[in-house]
């Protein structure tokens, strides 16, 4: 059974329709991705997973538990993590405190493990950022931000990771080591799903793709099935760069 | 507007309450056509008023989104203004309305737009707190100045205290069938300007997108300027039309119309139709309450705290806030994040008690009077440091808005005075600080739900809350009983609250505190709050609970605040209800965040400046500079538009590279002020100056990744 199951989700922000009876599920052990154009809805339905956004109908099951009426703080104590799009980092923290207040946090509901202080170097240490530990977070790039944030969730120790567009702000060399972090993270039987804008990146890292246009799914499967998908060919004609090869 | 069951069921029983406590506290007078008739005439006349002044407050806010805490203070200043005029000059009625409401007023809007509110736009909301309850304070110091004393000014109602017609057996004057009209008249006109004209849906739209604004051709500097320039007439219209009714007193002017933020936020500061709907059942409601309803001793106030009861009400009734997620804005520069070590805190509280203890020995020889008044004063200082140090972790780590720090030391001075007033056992304070907490926690509770805004607005109600209703109890204080709090009595020694004693004691808990207070910001506490200030989204997906980490936070500050009262309940031996009013706790939260907030330096900036404006008052014998203790924080808090940091973050900066073991302070300072033309490039989200890295990553999102051969590997000092 998929460790995330969404099904029926339905989100309206008054008159707009941006998630129209969207479904996704997301296995342990797999990248998963969920493509789409600007404005299809990818950053609600995680928001929706999180607990950030009510829904109107639809359910949320993580792990055969039904956790659509859990509030944000609970469902994160069930290992699901995430990052945002635009940076969510904690200024007033430098880099090492922005991780150990998500490892400190973490031993609230799981003992295991190191001190919080030694496991918030490791997950530096794992995102490759262990230089930059006491610098404030207020005046990185956003490159090195993104990372943070990525350091950040680790330390929860999550099942299942949202990355919202996880490689904007990075450079070439750093994209090509985050595909790798990523493929290690899920060898360690992680879930991991994620919003892309940049398709060679998607392509080569998914298991599975999900397609959302103006908040309904219109596709999922391998990423050779999606990219022939000829409805997924029509939404982003036009609209995107036209970068599903 | 939709409203929820939850909603529905509020409301529900709000009215239920409001019957029960009607029906328990019914006086027995009359209930006679001519009784309930002159309640309504009064109580629409006041309504007339609060929804003139509450409209003010809509404009401002839909227009520029700024809410104007100073609206009150403001329409308060104008009937001064037209009260010298009329009757100081005697000139002519038409001639002084003309000209203050007309003139003066939107004059002073436009100037305080120019000067101030333009600057304030994108800073942070503690900030636009400030400057406009800054604003607040000034208008009544200057007002205090220029208008000394109250020396029974009255303003004549218009066409005389006599006179009008008879509706329905009841007499109704000019003077309040003006007041009706001109409220309703007022209310058609503004809700046509701003739905029906162009340049009023332009006024709607500069708040929701300026640069769009712009689009439509219309400029959004004049639309605020424009925006205040009403905002202050309406201010005006309402003073002027409320000061025969209350009379000319600057404190009691202001608070009428502050009472007016209850009707503004039953329209949820939008809605011209509901604002006019609450300003009347705030009218009326307070008019049945003295017409018909008798309340015990320590509930007479019960008609003034009506608006403060139905804002609270109101407050808490708004949806849950979202969480939101706002997006950092990436900086540029490379800073070491630096949190002050225990060490240097130590080492700045010992050096803090050596100045006291040879200040208040009279080795420093500024000081001539180290006994008495000069070491009272120190006191002073150091309670009131210690109270602010409250608002520390509170406001500045984890961001809460408090305008209620001294009804928490309030309620400490009367723990104190129950539990241990008589004996002064030291341990003593240590309860009023435990009993203060759950209070703080209560609070906790609308913060949860609220953010921002409405959290300082319920802050507000809850300081008046506890100055209308609970400090009054004879229960709480007996003041006419003479009880009096004896001297501390803390390891053997006996203190006496105005002695050079307990002024030592004080510093060393201060310094105590101070140290206590960077050993939380340096724990997982201090994270936590940090974490919920900077971003709530993110920390609730962490797994961090906002609930308790308000809870415990707003706890600890009610805590400190709690403890800060019973030290000044000490001081000054006798309780009474005037010491802990919303006014006087004002300057205490403007001044701390004058100095910046975040650190507990600015708490004893905010003890010095608090007592410099006495010394300076007395030593100088400005005798027109009378109101300086409200003036000065007001207008200090008014110049933060200029800087924003606060004052200590400044000194702070500028003193800690002369310190011989501050390597780090001197490296940055070298670092900025080396890097200090880089700033353009950050214009673009980049954090350092553009490499071919940059240029690939921008082709990839601009989609024209295809064109350019894969990257190189680069230097990178973030790296994967
Ligand atoms: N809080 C909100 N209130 C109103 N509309 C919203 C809100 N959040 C999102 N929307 C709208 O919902 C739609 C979906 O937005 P969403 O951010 O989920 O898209 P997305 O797929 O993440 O787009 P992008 O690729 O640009 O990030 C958009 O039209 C957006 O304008
Ligand atoms: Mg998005």
């Amino acid at each position: 059974m998929a460790l995330l199951e969404a099904t029926g989700v339905t989100v309206r922000f008054g008159g707009l329709t941006a998630l129209d009876d969207a479904s996704i599920s997301v296995e342990a052990g797999q990248v998963t991705g969920m493509i789409g154009p600007n404005g299809a809805g990818k950053t609600t339905f995680f928001n929706v997973m999180t607990g950030l956004q009510d829904t109107t109908t639809g359910r949320v099951v993580l792990d055969g538990r039904d956790i659509t009426r859990l509030s944000v703080h609970r469902r994160a104590r069930r290992g699901i993590a995430r990052t945002f799009q635009r940076i969510e980092v904690f200024d007033q923290l430098s880099v090492l405190d922005n991780v150990l207040v998500a490892a400190e946090m973490r031993r609230r509901w799981d003992r295991s493990g190191p001190q919080p202080r030694e496991e918030a170097m490791a997950c530096l240490e794992r995102v490759g950022i262990t230089q930059i530990a006491d610098l404030s977070v207020a005046a990185l790039p956003t490159g090195s931000a993104r990372l943070v944030e990525l350091a950040r969730t680790l330390a929860t120790r999550p099942r299942l990771l949202l990355l919202d567009e996880p490689s904007s702000g990075l450079n070439g060399s750093e994209t090509q080591a985050m595909a790798d972090l990523l493929r290690n993270l899920t060898e360690d039987g992680l879930a991991v799903l994620l919003v892309e804008h940049d398709m060679s990146f998607v392509m080569g890292l998914c298991h599975r793709i999900n397609v959302l246009s103006f908040g309904e799914m219109i596709a999922s499967g391998t990423p050779t099935e999606v990219q022939s998908d000829p409805s997924v060919q029509s939404a982003y004609l036009g609209t995107d760069h036209g970068a599903v090869r | 507007m939709k409203l929820s069951p939850a909603n529905y069921a509020a409301i529900a029983l709000t009215v239920a309450g409001a019957i029960a406590l009607s029906a328990l506290n019914w006086s027995g007078r009359p209930v006679s056509v001519a009784t309930v008739g002159s309640m309504l005439v009064v109580g629409v006349t006041l309504g007339s008023i609060y929804a003139v002044s509450a409209s003010g407050l809509v404009v401002v806010y839909t227009t520029t989104g700024v809410f104007n805490f100073a609206q009150g203070a403001m329409g308060m200043y104008w009937a001064f203004v037209y009260w010298e005029l009329r009757f100081n000059r005697n000139w002519p009625a038409p001639i002084a309305i003309g000209l203050v409401v007309l003139v003066m007023a939107p004059l002073g809007g436009v100037v305080l737009d120019r000067l101030v509110m333009r600057r304030l736009r994108g800073t942070p909301l503690v900030l636009q707190l400030m400057v406009t309850v800054g604003l607040m304070l000034g208008f009544m110091g200057l007002a205090a100045t220029q208008w000394k004393g109250d020396r029974g000014r009255n303003a004549q109602p218009f066409f005389g205290r006599t006179g009008g017609f008879e509706l329905l057996g009841v007499n109704v004057t000019w003077h309040r069938f003006t007041t009706i009209c001109v409220a309703v008249l007022l209310a058609v006109l503004l809700r046509l300007l701003l739905h029906r004209s162009r340049i009023g849906v332009a006024m709607r739209a500069v708040v929701d997108s300026r640069s769009l604004t712009s689009l439509t051709g219309a400029n959004p500097e004049i639309i605020s300027g424009l925006a205040w320039a009403l905002g202050s007439s309406l201010a005006a219209v309402a003073g002027i039309l409320i000061a025969p009714e209350s009379g000319l007193v600057v404190e009691l002017l202001t608070l009428v119309v502050v009472d007016a933020f209850a009707a503004a936020a039953v329209g949820r500061l939008r809605s011209f139709p509901l604002t006019f709907l609450g300003a009347m059942v705030l009218g009326i409601g307070q008019q049945f309450i003295r017409s018909f309803l008798d309340f015990p001793g320590g509930f007479s106030n019960a008609d003034r705290a009506l608006p403060t009861i139905l804002l609270f009400v109101v407050v808490l009734a708004l949806p849950q806030a979202k969480l939101h997620i706002r997006g950092t804005a990436a900086a540029a520069s490379t800073r070491i994040r630096r949190i002050t070590p225990l060490s240097d805190a130590a080492l700045g509280g010992l050096a803090l008690i050596v100045v006291i203890v040879s200040w208040s020995g009279g080795l420093v020889p500024f000081v001539d009077e180290w006994t008495g008044t000069g070491v009272n004063r120190g006191v002073t200082m150091m309670i009131t440091a210690i109270i602010m140090l409250s608002l520390v972790p509170l406001t500045g780590w984890a961001g809460q808005v408090n305008f209620a720090p001294l009804a928490f030391a309030g309620f400490g001075a009367v723990m104190f005075l129950k539990v241990a007033g008589d004996s002064g056992q030291a341990w003593g304070l240590v309860m009023a600080a435990l009993l203060t907490a759950p209070v703080g926690a209560l609070m906790a509770l609308p913060a949860v739900r609220l953010q921002g805004l409405y959290l300082a607005l319920a802050s507000m109600a809850f300081a008046r809350g506890f100055e209308l209703l609970f400090f009054t109890q004879s229960s709480v204080i007996d003041s006419g009983a003479g009880e009096r709090i004896a001297s501390l009595h803390f390891a053997g020694w006996q203190l006496d609250g105005r002695g050079r004693g307990y002024l030592i004691f004080l510093t060393i808990v201060f310094a105590a505190g101070v140290v206590g207070l960077i050993a939380l910001k340096r724990s997982r506490y201090g994270r936590r709050w940090m974490a919920i200030h900077d971003s709530e989204a993110a920390a609730a997906t962490l797994g961090i609970s906002l609930v308790e980490t308000k809870v415990i936070v707003f706890g600890i500050s009610a805590a400190i605040a709690g403890f800060g009262g019973a030290l000044f309940g000490i001081q000054q031996a006798t309780l009474n209800p005037s010491q802990f009013t919303l006014l006087l706790g004002l300057p205490i939260v403007l001044l701390l965040v004058v100095g910046g907030v975040a650190y507990p330096a600015a708490a004893l900036f905010g003890g010095v400046n608090t007592i410099l404006f006495i010394v300076i008052k007395e030593r100088l014998g400005w005798s027109w500079l009378s109101a300086l203790e409200i003036l000065g924080p007001g207008l200090m808090a008014v110049a933060m538009v200029v800087n924003t940091r606060g004052a200590v973050t400044d000194m702070g900066r500028a003193f800690s590279p002369l310190l011989p073991w501050r390597h780090d302070a001197r490296d940055q300072f070298r670092l900025e002020h080396a890097t200090e033309r880089e700033d353009e490039v950050g214009e673009l989200g980049l954090g350092r100056p553009f490499t071919r890295d940059h240029v690939n990553d921008l082709d990839r999102q601009l989609g024209i990744v295809d064109l350019i051969p894969a990257s190189r590997p680069t230097e990178s000092r973030g790296g994967l």
